[in-house]
């Protein structure tokens, strides 16, 4: 769709994170597998092998592992501003699967939608705006229409 | 799958299957198109519109919960080492002990055999408030040293008023652990949890520690800020005057400077302000009253140093801050 049909939002971090101390945005994630299905098998490799280094490495992500019956595996990422991701894991390597769980610890928890403007500034102009009057003499005359 | 499977005629025949759960027991599956999920899905849709949307759940009554971690798991993402004890009382509201003392005694139970032992977080919550509100005082003199002292105070409120406390209270993932009677918690509430959570810090790990949270999270707050979003002044010429006044300057005189479009329906006015007839400031405006106190304005702003291209205030990590930067001389 075009960039007018699709939401898109202006770049921005929450609560001003990275200014004063960096708080890693993912509060908890939980990954839902199946005991027996062979579409996670992965993520059982997962379990077995990486899940617990990953939860050393981020103690302020809690990480929650539930199995059931369910035949997609998913992996549900809740940040810290509320938005609540999830991904389906089917059929993926343990190795893919870390790299995803690790996309997820690195992201904000802002939209994936276009962003307008790859910046952001707080202060646009430190010698003051041009406006029409800046470094116009005042015996010049006023501005005007063309005759 | 299970060994007591046994294929029933009808299977190949009518296309129904069954399953012998035991002699006397079928368990019937329909795997095709079901004819009923229609008008279910119609009736469940219609039920939802006359109800409504079902009210939101608290986080902890939904599956996957465990407090103990999620209480470990919020001191080591903000970096800073809670007395656990201390960070569980900050989280139970006073509403919550009195909610929970009623639901014991509507259930029946006797007050004596189940008691509850919860704190509040009374105490922690005005400990956290008076430090916030002080060393806040403390920063912004530090930061804007020229600021009037209205200025300040205008600031602080602003800083503490319950919109940007519960802003920042929310995106801290404070809301999924705080124990309050109501859900969706009330603002008054989630102001005093963030606060009592404060006066934990404060007491766990001393007054600089809580001190660079306040900055990291508060003070942050105010990045994008103009002065007089947050303090409402009606008067800025007369400020004005005062100001320089106790600067022994002479009263500003204003002068129009620059005008566009007069007789048309946006016009446009620049006053400039002259003290001892060098230029102060500045101002555009619609009319020319609204230029002289837009220009008034802008010259307080550069008096009190809150202008838009100020040096941003100093939010380095505390190591940082600590280790003095050593210059080395090269000729």
């Amino acid at each position: 769709m075009t960039s007018r049909g699709t939401p898109s939002r202006f770049l921005q971090s929450v609560l001003q994170n990275g200014v004063g101390r960096y708080v890693c945005q993912l509060k908890r994630i939980s990954i839902i597998f199946s005991k027996n299905a062979q579409s996670s098998l992965g993520v059982r490799e997962f379990i077995e092998e990486g899940v617990v280094d990953y939860a050393k490495t981020n103690p302020g992500t809690v990480v929650y592992v539930s199995p059931n019956t369910s035949r997609i595996p998913k992996i549900v990422a809740e940040y810290l501003n509320g938005n609540v991701r999830e991904e389906e894991v089917t059929s993926k390597s343990s190795k893919q699967i870390l790299e995803l769980i690790n996309t997820l610890t690195n992201q904000s928890g802002l939209d994936v939608i276009r962003l307008r403007k790859p910046f952001h500034t707080d202060s646009p102009s430190i010698q003051g705006q041009w406006h029409p009057f800046t470094n116009r003499a005042p015996s010049i005359g006023p501005i005007r229409p063309l005759p | 799958m299970a060994s007591g499977y046994i294929v029933n005629r009808g299977a190949l025949t009518l296309g129904i299957h069954y399953r012998n759960v035991c002699r006397t027991t079928t368990f019937t599956q329909i795997r095709e198109k079901k004819r009923w999920m229609k008008s279910y899905a119609y009736t469940m849709e219609r039920k939802r519109k006359i109800e409504g949307t079902p009210p939101p759940k608290p986080r902890s009554q939904k599956p996957n919960w465990d407090y103990h971690a999620e209480v470990q798991a919020f001191t080591c993402r903000l970096h800073e080492n809670f007395s656990l004890e201390l960070l569980k009382t900050a989280f139970v509201n006073p509403c919550y002990i009195e909610s929970e003392q009623k639901r014991r005694q509507d259930l029946g139970m006797d007050s004596e055999t189940i008691a509850l032992v919860l704190k509040g977080n009374i105490e922690l919550r005005s400990q956290g408030s008076d430090f916030t509100s002080s060393f806040l005082n403390d920063w912004c003199r530090a930061s804007f040293p020229r600021l009037h002292s209205d200025g300040v105070a205008a600031v602080v409120a602003h800083l503490t008023c319950s919109t940007v406390v519960c802003h920042v209270a929310r995106n801290l993932g404070i809301e999924d652990l705080t124990m309050s009677a109501e859900f969706p918690i009330p603002d008054d509430v989630l102001q005093s949890t963030l606060m009592a959570v404060i006066g934990a810090l404060l007491e766990s790990s001393g007054a600089e520690r809580a001190g660079f949270f306040l900055r990291d999270f508060l003070a942050t707050q105010l990045i994008g800020k103009d002065l007089f979003d947050m303090w409402t002044v009606v008067n800025p010429m007369g400020l004005l005057m005062e100001e320089l006044a106790q600067k022994n300057m002479s009263a500003p005189e204003p002068r129009l400077i620059r005008s566009a479009g007069a007789s048309t329906v946006l016009p446009l006015y620049f006053v400039g302000l002259y003290s001892d007839k060098k230029l102060l400031a500045q101002g555009p405006g619609d009319t020319v009253i609204a230029a002289e106190e837009e220009a008034a304005r802008v010259a307080l702003r550069d008096l009190y140093g809150f202008t838009e291209n100020r040096r941003p205030s100093d939010f380095s990590t505390m190591k940082q801050q600590h280790e003095p930067v050593q210059y080395v001389a090269s000729n």
